[in-house]
């Protein structure tokens, strides 16, 4: 239904998208993962025009959108967008911000219009507050209402440009729920998504956007479980693994700890893993401080559901020495690791050193 | 009806204030009885006229005060800002017979000859016209003229009719109306006095319709160069000066200039003066002559030039905010252009130059002058408001009535418009007050609205603060109204009506 053909887009002298092809099917649901500033937003932008693409072709149901003559009001009609702050109309009330576009485009008498916006708004659950105005509702409640007013002229497609990153972490479920019920329902969606849990099990196919280009693109399963290409491989195992580069001395602490924190909520590691975690972070970051070369130190964090193994992996360069060696200062420090490591290693290739410590969970 | 009775309220307090501010003058003893003890005195003169040369040369370490009227000269004297006041022996004998508190000093500071002006090159009028004024001399009509109009004793003029055409090529007198007894407004809002029967006269003789144009005395030399009338018949001296760029008939009248200053005042009777005085003010400045329908006329006047610009104004501001949003340097530069020059030029200049200088040479009515320019300026301004108005909406209302199918000017009609009028309206309302306030400089193009009302008014009666009290008020009144008007509408507008009323009942 929507073909894309060698899209690109530049603004001034910074390409975005570098040449895009890529087809997306009636009653597909489509997510669109990356990092930030890929041109995910972008793409999606340029599929309904809103940002102009600089070459390429776009077609909908085979009729050329860069055509000259081509009617994109029209073709808007049919293919909606959710974005990131709602957009909704502050001088509207929800009923309004409903029937507007489809009594003035498509001539729907006033009663009709008012009778599906409210079938519309109960479909979202916002049925109740159809008298109130925007800034009256909460992230979440305006987020369903903006997905219901997309809903009022019956587009065939939706475009979701990341619904969910303007909102407060406990209204996201709300509208990722909405979203689900549509996706049940067979409606064909492009969703730019940073949920990751949502995308893969509401999507039919996952693109992952990287380098200005569809880096890969595959079933959910195929790009979760089983990435390919090795930047979709760094970018899912980010995902599970945390990561931090120590670049000075004076590294902030209690940062490191609250997103070692999160990663734990995430991963659900409670009391013993948690606390053996954060020690020997903090002990190892104590032994190496005098000794930071100037690449740094990465600190890397992996949990695996499968067997429950907690590692903590620091990599310095060649200079780094083992912290932990016999002849190293300190030896309260170095007590308090072997006490709750199961396994320390060290090694060194030529131009790394590696500390791996296998951390007890119980 | 809490809201009215708060507004009755400010309006007593205000007026009384000012009344009671007016009151109470202070008294002194003349301080000066020759032109001697007026060396380093404070001298009041007329903008454009001789007087102030005269001061220069007869007391030149005098402190010299420009006036626009006479009235305004006479109010600082009373006030005690001024100590004498130079003007033509025909007003101060006039002055004089209004205020007994005055005294005209012997001495004369000139010995002037008023004349009439005529637009240098058209010398078949003034010939014509100088030999209707030697007919009139020895005729004895001037003589009988003088009795009538230039009289010491305090009752009314007698007034006589002159029937003059009425069709044919109007022939067009400028005037200073505020110039008793050369020229003012009778009860009937005709132009009258000396000057005014001189100038039916002449039209009567030269078998023309007669139409006069009141406008500010130093308004009066460049609306002749122009061509905007034929004629100034309104009291105006000749002088080596004014012969540079008009031409002189022979003199009418010989007048000179004399000083005016205050006298022994009789102390204020009692307590009750302040009530008889506002008594007598009433009778005096409205019920006298029914004068209070020159006011009402130039109520009406400002009301219909204050709410056409405001019309105007606001269309042509919306057409110069779009061209100075468009992306075309063809269209937003010119916009740019236009609003900083309109906004940088004084209105009353821009009013004059439209007048004077554009229209020059059109017959067309100063009202409508008044509109274009009050319209020009506040256009300018409602550009720029507008502007702002649409640039604080966030850029998502836009790309959101887009990319639901909406064209670019559907969006604009049904998203933007909508919440922008509601976001400027603080600051529209502003403008539409601070542009009811502008017009009041209409008087400088001939046209007669409250201000000019007030001062044809003053003009007659001496009574400096009561129009001006009276005229505050209603200028306030207008905005008042206006923007209750612009109140009642953003409440009909309100898109939180529908909801307040519901929850209320």
């Amino acid at each position: 239904m929507i073909r894309v053909e060698n899209l690109t887009k530049a603004f001034g002298q910074q390409t975005v998208l570098k040449g895009i092809t890529a087809e997306i099917h009636a009653g597909e649901v489509v997510s669109i993962i990356g990092p930030s500033g890929t041109g995910k937003s972008t793409f999606l932008r340029c599929l309904n025009l809103l940002d102009q693409p600089t070459g390429g072709k776009i077609f909908v149901d085979g009729k050329d959108l860069l055509a000259r003559g081509t009617d994109v009001a029209t073709v808007r009609q049919r293919m909606n967008m959710v974005f990131q702050s709602f957009n909704l109309f502050p001088h509207l009330s929800a009923l309004d911000n409903l029937t507007l576009a489809p009594m003035h485009l498509k001539k729907v008498p006033r009663e009709t219009a008012e009778q599906e916006a409210i079938e519309l708004l109960r479909l979202v659950g916002m049925a109740e507050k159809r008298d109130h105005f925007p800034d009256q509702l909460s992230g979440g409640q305006r987020q369903r209402v903006a997905i219901a007013r997309c809903l009022a002229m019956k587009p065939e497609v939706i475009l979701f440009d990341e619904p969910t990153s303007a909102l407060d972490p406990t209204m996201v479920g709300e509208v990722l729920s909405v979203i689900r019920r549509l996706a049940s329902q067979g409606m064909t969606m492009v969703i730019v998504t940073h949920e990751m849990d949502f995308a893969r099990d509401v999507s039919n196919r996952v693109f992952y956007m990287d380098e200005g280009g569809i880096y890969e693109e595959g079933t959910p399963q195929q790009i979760f479980d089983a990435p390919q290409r090795p930047r979709t491989i760094a970018f899912i195992n980010r995902l599970r693994n945390y990561e931090r580069r120590i670049l000075s001395p004076d590294f902030d602490l209690y940062a490191i700890h609250s997103e070692i924190e999160a990663f734990c909520d995430k991963h659900l590691l409670f009391h013993t893993a948690r606390h053996n975690l954060l020690l020997a972070v903090e002990e190892v970051l104590e032994l190496s401080r005098p000794r930071l070369g100037k690449d740094g130190l990465l600190i890397t964090v992996t949990h695996s559901e499968k067997t429950g193994d907690l590692s903590a992996t620091f990599t310095g360069d060649a200079a780094y020495p083992n912290v932990l060696d016999q002849d190293a200062p300190d030896a309260l420090a170095k007590n308090i690791i072997r006490s709750i490591a199961r396994d320390i290693t060290f090694a060194a290739t030529g131009t790394e050193t590696k500390l791996a410590l296998l951390l007890k969970t119980a | 009806m809490m809201k009215i009775g708060r507004f009755a309220l400010l309006l007593l307090t205000l007026s009384l204030g000012m009344l009671g501010l007016a009151g109470c003058k202070n008294e002194t003893v003349p301080l000066i009885q020759t032109m001697t003890d007026a060396q380093h005195a404070r001298i009041g003169v007329m903008t454009g006229t001789t007087s102030g040369q005269l001061v220069a040369q007869r007391l030149p370490e005098a402190q010299v005060q420009n006036f626009d009227s006479i009235t305004d000269a006479f109010a600082a004297l009373k006030s005690g800002q001024l100590d004498g006041v130079v003007i033509a022996y025909s007003t101060a004998i006039l002055v004089r017979r209004n205020n007994p508190e005055f005294v005209i000093l012997d001495e004369k500071l000139s010995d002037e000859q008023n004349a009439i002006a005529v637009r240098k090159g058209n010398d078949e009028l003034l010939k014509a016209v100088d030999q209707i004024i030697s007919d009139l001399k020895a005729e004895g009509v001037l003589a009988s003229m003088a009795k009538r109009w230039f009289k010491t004793d305090p009752g009314p003029y007698e007034e006589i009719d002159i029937p003059v055409p009425t069709t044919g090529k109007p022939l067009r007198i400028g005037v200073n109306a505020t110039r008793e007894p050369f020229n003012f407004v009778d009860k009937n809002g005709r132009i009258t006095g000396h000057d005014g029967d001189l100038a039916r006269l002449i039209a009567q003789r030269l078998n023309r319709p007669i139409e006069f144009q009141d406008m500010k005395f130093m308004a009066l030399i460049p609306a002749l160069q122009a061509g905007k009338v034929d004629l100034l018949v309104t009291g105006m001296f000749e002088s080596e000066e004014r012969r540079k760029f008009v031409n002189f008939t022979q003199p009418y009248y010989a007048n000179s200039q004399v000083m005016i200053v205050k006298g022994a005042e009789a102390a204020p009777s009692g307590e009750s003066s302040f009530w008889s005085g506002l008594q007598q003010s009433i009778e005096s400045n409205l019920l006298t002559e029914s004068r209070y329908l020159i006011l009402w006329d130039g109520l009406k006047t400002t009301f219909v030039i204050s709410a056409l610009s405001i019309l105007f104004g606001t269309l042509l501001g919306g057409a110069v905010c779009f061209m100075r949003m468009a992306r075309s340097p063809l269209l937003s530069i010119p916009a740019r252009i236009f609003i900083a020059v309109l906004r940088g030029v004084p209105v009353v200049v821009l009013l004059m130059l439209i007048f004077y200088v554009v229209f020059a040479s059109v017959n067309i009515s100063p009202v409508f002058v008044a509109v274009v320019a009050f319209g020009l300026n506040f256009a300018a301004y409602a550009a720029e408001i507008f502007r702002t108005g649409i640039e604080s909406i966030e850029r998502g209302q836009t790309e959101a009535g887009l990319s639901m199918g909406f064209s670019r000017t559907a969006t604009f009609r049904l998203v933007i418009l909508p919440q922008m009028v509601r976001r400027i309206l603080p600051v529209y309302k502003g403008e539409v007050i601070s542009i009811v306030k502008m017009t009041s400089i209409v008087g400088y193009i001939a046209v007669m609205d409250l201000t000019k009302a007030s001062d044809i008014i003053r003009a007659r009666t001496f009574d400096a603060f009561f129009p001006l009290v009276l005229v505050a008020i209603l200028y306030f009144l207008i905005s008042y109204l206006l923007i209750a008007v612009m109140d009642w509408g953003e409440r009909r507008t309100d898109p939180r009506r529908k909801l307040q009323k519901e929850s209320a009942s």
